[in-house]
């Protein structure tokens, strides 16, 4: 059997059913070989980053790797975003590339280029092959490696002349020798009897929950954890979905532009759980005043490199979320009377501190909008976000019930993710809605891939949250940098109903409140891609918000006007 | 002497391409930085033996140890620093022939003399090392070649 043939072999014993990809001259041999894998659905992206972000869409939305090919050369270095990505927010992926023949690696051949060396620092591992027998191992390692512990992207680069020649019989091993790569270790009883001890001692405890409670499926052992002992529980932006959004002991988010009674909960607190998660700057804010009432920080993580890497716990728990939290749960009591307060005073700071905005400038508010969305979308829809301001209104103005319902790049930051990963979500998930939202600077990095869902008929409705400027930005300037807005007017851009026209793509303009619903009503009854293109007040902020360098207690909050006053929290308890 | 934030670290490494590139990269994207480095296959076949000496920069010391532990080919990672480390640093060099007392003094000794000077080996830990070469400094001391220290446990 040829290397190529060995690749989609090995692919579909890894039971993977869609490859995102595009050709070039050093993956050619497996591109020859592909229409003899029918099991294998290849969607055709129109640039690579695209792929690297279908992949991770696809990930994040099935829980099942994402996979990628990719030429050498450029093609390979157009992964480097998506993998950075990936690797930042610790999604299983695996990217095949072909790299030029062995012969000539590291003489400057046409399309060459260090791939290994640019992807070492954005990917979980990476393997370069340069004999048709190493394929199958290869393949086997890369998977194990990409999904089991802190999952995150693998990289093989193959070399074109693997791929041609022939490697025999094609066995696929069972077992995967990878001296240097532990299985994940079981929780500490006697750390989980400390963790135990604290929780139960303590008066005014919180959880927060990362993304490594959604990646090990911990969100009901996280609910029963939190029921039984009655502890309030927030979410980093990752985690969103851990933790029913409209739980009674539910903190909505954390972190910078948290929720005002998450971080009045965080910043009182005396017992922190912090569960999957990293403690990042955009978690702690201004560290050396995080939380600085808590007498024992517990940190629960996969990953041992992540205990104290930014904040030192007095308790470190190096497990796999979810049994670790099984662990803990039949030592935990029931909280004690003394604790009734510390949910009263967190009831009160969540009726001091609601989520509000204003709304009476006359202005279309993109609060308005994804409220009405979120309205028709029943728990269901999957809502994959770009990055901004977009990004944490999708994130704080919506009810997320379970995992998988919110995706975003939390870690990287990348814009332009949205709508190939939208894509690839809805490649994954074929019944669920999927809703993608966007600001037009984001979008228009990657919209390009609107010939992909054109050609597959993709049912993803992309909501353009549009201001002509880069929001986030501007908001950064005009209360951090002095006022100055430099460089965030983008206000030529394409007529999007135009483009979607040129596309084939239904697509309509907003402009006032009144006719949100109408446009959702189009947009649900249309059967593929549709876009609206929200107009969207060019001066709405985020808040709650803490100012750069500021600590979680500096929060501050939208500045109302008393005739402007409108408060709006998401939901209802 | 030793800041509190330098370490001396073995790592038992898988012996395949590009290996010393992960490590050394590592380093560099962590914020961490490399005084000292020796590489030789190790007690097992296929796996080489890494001695470093590495400071942690403005991160926390137990980082090094646990960032390195991730890289896959990184069988196993040993903190040698404290008191129970054994390390030895091998110097080869060329001094002036005014040299021959003190390398005779230190234990160096003497692989080639001809007249043109002195070319020496010397063994000893680090602080020994560096006393030596201070002392030769004044004799003409040229072509310093330092193996870094290279370490096991008491």
């Amino acid at each position: 059997m040829t290397g190529a043939d060995m690749v989609l072999e090995a692919l579909e014993r890894e039971g993977v059913t869609h490859i995102f990809g595009y050709p070039g001259g050093a993956n050619l041999p497996i591109y020859q070989r592909l229409p003899q894998h029918p099991k294998l659905q290849h969607i055709l992206v129109r640039h690579e980053q695209g792929a690297a972000h279908m992949a991770d869409g696809y990930a994040r939305a099935s829980g099942r790797p994402g996979v990628v090919f990719a030429t050498s050369g450029p093609g390979a270095l157009n992964l480097v975003t998506g993998l950075a990505t990936a690797a930042m927010d610790s999604v299983p992926m695996v990217a095949i590339t072909g790299q030029v023949g062995s012969k000539v690696v590291g003489r400057d051949a046409f399309q060459e280029s260090d791939v290994i060396g640019c992807t070492s620092a954005v990917t979980k591992h990476n393997f370069l092959v340069t004999r048709v027998q190493d394929i199958p191992k290869t393949i086997r390692q890369a998977f194990h490696i990409a999904t089991t512990g802190r999952p995150g992207p693998v990289l093989i680069d193959i070399c074109k002349d693997a791929q041609m020649a022939d490697g025999g019989e094609f066995e696929y091993p069972d077992e995967v020798m990878l001296p240097g790569y532990q299985g994940q270790a079981e929780p500490d009883l006697s750390r989980i009897e400390q963790a135990a001890a604290a929780i139960n001692a303590a008066q005014h405890p919180v959880m927060l929950a990362g993304h490594g409670v959604i990646l090990a499926r911990a969100q009901e052992e996280l609910l029963e954890a939190a029921e039984l002992a009655g502890i309030p529980v927030g979410t980093t932006l990752l985690g969103i979905g851990a933790f029913p959004v409209n739980h009674p002991l539910s903190l909505h988010m954390t972190g910078f532009m948290g929720t005002g009674w998450c971080l009045k909960a965080v910043q009182n607190a005396d017992v922190l759980v912090m569960v999957g998660m990293r403690v990042d700057d955009r978690v702690t804010a201004e560290l050396s005043t995080f939380a600085p009432n808590v007498k024992s920080f517990i940190h629960i993580d996969i990953d041992a490199s992540e205990m104290g890497k930014n904040v030192r716990p007095h308790l470190e728990i190096v497990a796999d979320a979810r049994q670790a939290l099984q662990a803990l749960i039949p030592r935990l009591q029931p909280p004690p009377e003394s604790r009734a307060s510390w949910i009263t005073q967190i009831d009160r700071w969540r009726e001091e501190h609601p989520l509000r905005y204003t709304r009476s400038n006359g202005h279309l508010q993109p609060q308005d909008v994804l409220m009405d969305m979120y309205g028709r979308c029943d728990d269901e829809a999957i809502v994959v976000a770009d990055v901004g301001q977009n990004q944490i209104w999708a994130a704080l103005w919506w009810n997320y019930a379970r995992p998988g319902l919110f995706i975003n790049s939390g870690g990287a930051g990348t814009m332009g993710f949205a709508l190939p990963a939208a894509i690839g979500a809805k490649f994954a998930r074929p019944e669920k809605p999927v809703w993608c939202v966007a600001g037009e600077g984001g979008f228009v990095m990657t919209m390009q891939e609107l010939a992909v869902a054109v050609e597959h008929q993709l049912d993803v409705k992309i909501v353009l949250l549009n201001n002509f400027s880069l929001g986030m930005v501007r908001q950064f300037q005009d209360d951090f940098y002095g006022g100055v807005r430099s460089q965030v007017d983008l206000s030529v851009m394409p007529d999007f109903v135009k483009l979607c026209d040129a596309y084939g793509i239904p697509a309509v303009e907003v402009h006032k409140g009144p006719e949100i619903a109408a446009a959702f009503d189009q947009a649900q009854r249309t059967k593929g891609p549709f876009l609206i293109d929200f107009r969207i007040d060019p001066e709405a902020n985020v808040y709650p918000i803490v100012p750069l360098g500021k600590g979680l207690s500096d929060f501050v909050e939208a500045p109302l006007e008393i005739e402007d006053l409108v408060l709006e929290p998401a939901y209802e308890i | 002497m030793r800041s509190e934030k330098e370490l001396v670290i073995s790592l038992l490494v898988e012996d395949n391409p590009g290996v010393l590139n992960r490590v050394s990269g590592l380093v560099r994207r962590r914020g961490f930085n490399i005084s000292a480095l020796s590489v030789a296959p190790s007690e097992r076949p296929g796996f080489s033996r890494m001695s470093m000496t590495v400071d942690a920069g403005h991160a926390e010391v137990d980082q090094v140890a646990k960032q390195l532990d991730r890289l896959i080919e990184v069988v196993e990672v040993r903190d040698l620093t404290g008191p129970e480390l054994i390390h030895r640093e091998l110097l080869v060099g060329r001094v002036d022939d005014s040299g021959a007392a003190t390398l005779t003094k230190a234990g160096a000794q003497v692989l080639r003399q001809n007249g043109h000077g002195i070319v020496f080996q010397y063994t000893g830990d680090d602080l020994a090392a560096e006393r030596l070469i201070e002392e030769l400094k004044g004799h003409g001391l040229r072509e310093l070649s330092r193996s870094g220290p290279v370490a096991v446990r008491r």
